[in-house]
């Protein structure tokens, strides 16, 4: 058993950046839920994807804002919009002294790069963690991880604080895979010089993992953002847009 | 309609109490609010239909309180030229940015400034397409880097930018043709009497009537507000020349 | 090669490279964007060509330059984008030119909207554009079927001469499931290329054309084209059969997405010993109608149920191929709304609670 006390970062302003599909929404989500569990601040998310049309943070907004996390992102119809949708209250948000806020950007550098259009509202401390998932194509070396790295940092024109390993290949994840994804994103440590701020994992495999292995904490992860047919609570889905793909703050 | 004559300085009527979905820094909203006080110190806003692009811009009638037809990706010219004929007496304007009316609508724009159609296009250059999140324009920058050209745009496969007001102005068929910018308050103003000469040339049913408006797009540009402005003036103002094209009454450089 | 994690778009314009086509021609629009942005990374590695088009009706004339040479080439895109193209395949099914086309299908008509649909079966099964002509249509419902799916396109582009479109809803191209890719891709032999324009050094000169000036030559085109379609019904039609046996009450059809949602209900509805069987066209055409009828005409089926995410399109097939022996039914959600298995399942408990219905259209 490796269940560790949630890791909490000190900074105000985490940013989770990554490739696409690396997970950065689920790790993001339950990072902001997990938050909200542990301290005793405000903790609010702002989804900051204006790359991905679906599965976005946005779609997990009502099961987040039950457990205490405010949710920023588009309103109504326009959550569904084509539309790279940046709301004026992000920079104030940002740029608040109190309180906890947890930054969900889109995948590669292209997602990366509206951190760019907010770049004066960074000065005050910040983590900007790397999500990498080892079998994801493009992360998948050391080589790949650090390209991605950099290319990131030159879009979003931020540096990167440390590194989350966040290596699963969704429900064929196992303790396995969560490993040989830790030893990747260790080797990428040592060459970009940056710490493995954590390990996530779903339950299963997170259970299983041997302390020795992993030398940083374990955040376990519970998937959030299901597909139709794979959602369990489905209750939770709002009754109006029954049937609807997304779950959406109106 | 104005009955407050004395107001100085009031957000135009027609500029409904929305907030826009634009991005902080976006000049979409701007061009709109000219466009919108335009319309009003004319006072042709209720004899008015706009068509509304794909793009950005797409929900433009529910800021622009006239009538709108929201037109198929890069066909507003063609929709435009068939209210105009049909109903001379509407005042028809389309509202495109670079993807819709540089790349997919190209046809269109050309054949409508060619054949003379009477209506206002305002043309909306952000060298990007916002909308589908960053990819390469036909007046994306050479080297600008975007969704689509990761290594920048390579102007030896992409060609360089095209510059419409230039390429319409070649068209013999009398046009007035003007390109301004918003990156400083001068500029603003230019640019809002560069629409308003444009619409008063429609009301005299004189000529098609183009103004390409620089714009912004912080987001897919990656800048914060203040420097997509410089970048506006640095970058794209060396390519994009300011200044009337084309007048009806002979070609004009000012 | 182990198995990796990809969104549907990157998986198929992956699998399309590994297919041997690296010619790509598109014009961004959602839900289907990834596929140019992976291409304008990849290509460049493997010397291929990635071309964004001023538009869709470009696009379909840019790949019937391309593929006229014998090479395979391909492109990607969303409802409109498709509808832009019908006058290019119509002329390519009269052409003969093989080309491979992906739909990641969203809501419409008109502009519609950018989230998942099905709603884009009538363009793709029944032609599309104008004339007497078919294209072949591929439905995957997984990642890996994607994968398998859009590598098998090109082949049977090539073995037919004929356009041959992937279709898959928006949910497919944005979602994430693990893949793999296959070690070394081998395909069946093909017919030589001995149509394609190379320049006639050495050889007669070839002509690629759909104009016939003569109505018997233009017939006779047509009556060929058909014979082709009739060996694509005999050899080509794919489905999957989940948990059919006899005791099935209900025979589900559906494909892509809708038939994932149907799987979990008949699973979860097997629990409760309600045993329903589902029939997953995977070729939309040529349509598994056969099968169909052979699974509707057990003495247990009281009904078929067709679901789809539009407003009842496959199901015209389906009701075709019962051939009035049992009733069709029909459950349906549009827009981008995906109907969950609650919503299908009380559907199908409705149907199972009807006294013995009269055999009618779904229509009512
Ligand atoms: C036929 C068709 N193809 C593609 C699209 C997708 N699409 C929507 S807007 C757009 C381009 C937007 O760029 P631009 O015209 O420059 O306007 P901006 O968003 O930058 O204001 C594209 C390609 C579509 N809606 N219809
Ligand atoms: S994406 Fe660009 S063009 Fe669109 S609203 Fe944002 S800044 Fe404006």
């Amino acid at each position: 058993m490796n269940q560790v006390t949630f890791p909490v970062l000190d900074k105000r302003v985490i940013i989770f950046a990554g490739a696409y599909g690396s997970g950065k929404t689920e790790v993001a989500v339950n990072y902001a839920a997990g938050l909200a569990a542990t301290c005793s601040e405000p903790v609010s998310i702002i989804d900051l994807d204006v790359i991905n049309p679906y599965f976005r943070s946005r779609e997990a907004a009502l099961s987040l804002e039950a457990q205490g996390v405010r949710v920023i992102s588009p309103h109504g119809e326009m959550c569904h919009a084509d539309l790279p949708i940046i709301l004026p209250e992000i920079r104030g948000e940002i740029e608040r002294s109190e309180g906890k806020v947890v930054l969900d950007v889109g995948g590669d550098n292209v997602g990366a790069r509206v951190l760019s259009s907010l770049a004066d509202s960074f000065g005050r401390g910040y983590e900007f963690l790397i999500v990498l998932n080892a079998r994801r194509p493009f992360t998948s070396t050391v080589t790949g991880s650090l390209k991605m790295i950099h290319d990131i940092e030159i879009s979003s024109r931020l540096k990167f604080t440390g590194i989350i390993s966040n290596t699963h290949l969704i429900d064929e994840t196992t303790t396995e895979t969560v490993e040989e994804g830790y030893r990747l994103a260790c080797a990428v440590s040592t060459e970009a010089g940056l710490p493995v701020k954590f390990v996530s994992a779903v339950g299963e495999a997170a259970k299983r993992l041997d302390p020795e292995t992993i030398g940083v904490p374990v955040f376990t992860l519970k998937r959030q953002l299901l597909k139709p047919w794979e959602e369990k609570d489905r209750a939770a889905r709002s009754s109006k847009n029954k049937g609807g793909l997304v779950l959406c703050r109106v | 309609m104005n009955e407050n004559a004395q107001a100085v300085f009031n957000r135009p009527q027609l500029f409904g109490e929305a907030v826009t979905h634009y991005c902080p820094g976006c000049a979409h909203g701007i061009i709109h609010r000219m466009v919108a006080e335009v319309l009003e110190e004319l006072g042709i806003e209720g004899r008015t239909v706009g068509i509304a692009p794909v793009g950005c811009a797409v929900l433009i009638y529910n800021y622009i309180q006239t009538d709108f037809i929201e037109a198929l990706h890069g066909r507003a010219p063609a929709f435009a030229t068939g209210l105009k004929r049909v109903s001379p007496d509407l005042i028809v304007f389309t509202y495109q940015g670079d993807g819709d009316l540089a790349s997919i609508g190209t046809n269109e724009i050309i054949h409508a400034a060619n054949r003379g159609e009477k209506f206002t296009t305002i043309f909306v250059n952000n060298a990007i397409y916002g909308m589908t999140g960053g990819q390469m324009a036909p007046t994306t920058m050479p080297g600008q880097i975007t969704a689509t050209s990761p290594h920048g745009r390579n102007v030896k496969e992409c060609g360089y930018p095209i510059r419409i007001a230039e390429l319409l102005s070649s068209l013999r068929t009398p046009a007035y043709i003007e390109r301004v910018a918003v990156y400083n308050p001068q500029n603003i103003v230019r640019a809002k009497r560069a629409i308003r000469k444009a619409f008063q040339y429609q009301i005299e049913g004189r000529c098609f009537s183009l103004v390409e408006v620089l714009s912004t797009c912080p987001t897919n540009w990656g800048m914060t507000p203040q420097e997509s402005l410089k970048w506006q003036e640095t970058t794209m103002l060396p390519y994009y020349p300011l200044g009337c094209f084309k007048t009806p009454e002979g070609e004009v450089k000012e | 090669m182990s198995r990796i994690l990809m969104k549907g778009n990157e998986a198929i314009a992956e699998a399309a490279i590994r297919a041997g086509a690296v010619y790509y021609f598109a014009y961004p629009i959602t839900p289907q964007s990834e596929v140019g942005e992976y291409m304008s990374r990849r290509l460049p590695e493997v010397g291929g060509v990635f071309v964004q088009a001023e538009s869709e009706v470009a696009v379909g004339n840019m790949l019937m330059g391309a593929v006229a040479s014998g090479k395979r080439a391909f492109t990607s895109s969303s409802s409109p984008g498709i509808s832009l193209m019908q006058e290019a395949i119509s002329t390519m099914a009269a052409a003969r030119l093989p080309v491979v086309l992906i739909n990641i299908m969203r809501g419409g008509p008109g502009i519609g909207g950018i989230l998942p649909s099905q709603a884009d079966y009538f363009q793709s099964t029944k032609g599309g554009g104008h004339g007497d002509y078919r294209v072949l249509v591929l439905a995957p419902s997984t990642l890996q079927e994607s994968v398998d799916l859009t590598m098998l396109a090109f082949h049977l582009a090539d073995k037919y001469c004929n356009p041959t479109m992937v279709v898959a809803d928006g949910m497919i191209g944005q979602m994430m499931e693990p893949v793999q890719f296959p070690e070394d891709y081998k395909e069946e032999p093909l017919p030589p290329k001995d149509w394609a324009t190379t320049g006639c050094r050495g050889r007669a000169p070839r002509i690629i054309k759909s104009l016939f000036l003569d109505p018997a030559m233009l017939e006779t085109n047509n009556v060929m084209l058909a014979e082709k379609y009739k060996l694509m019904k005999q050899n080509e039609v794919r489905f999957e059969a989940y948990k059919i046996n006899p005791q099935n009450r209900i025979l589900l059809v559906a494909y892509g997405t809708m038939a994932r949602i149907c799987q979990t209900v008949i699973d979860e509805l097997a629990e409760e010993n309600i045993s329903i069987g589902l029939l997953r066209p995977i070729t939309l055409f040529p349509f598994p109608g056969k099968e169909i009828f052979a699974e509707a005409v057990k003495p247990n089926i009281k009904a078929v149920l067709t679901v789809e995410m539009s407003m009842g399109q496959m199901v015209e097939d389906v009701e075709a191929a019962v051939q009035g022996r049992k009733p069709v039914e029909f459950y349906g959600r549009t827009g981008g709304i995906v109907p969950t298995p609650e919503e299908v399942r009380d559907y199908i408990l409705k149907i199972l609670a009807k006294k013995t219905p009269a055999v009618k259209s779904w229509k009512g």
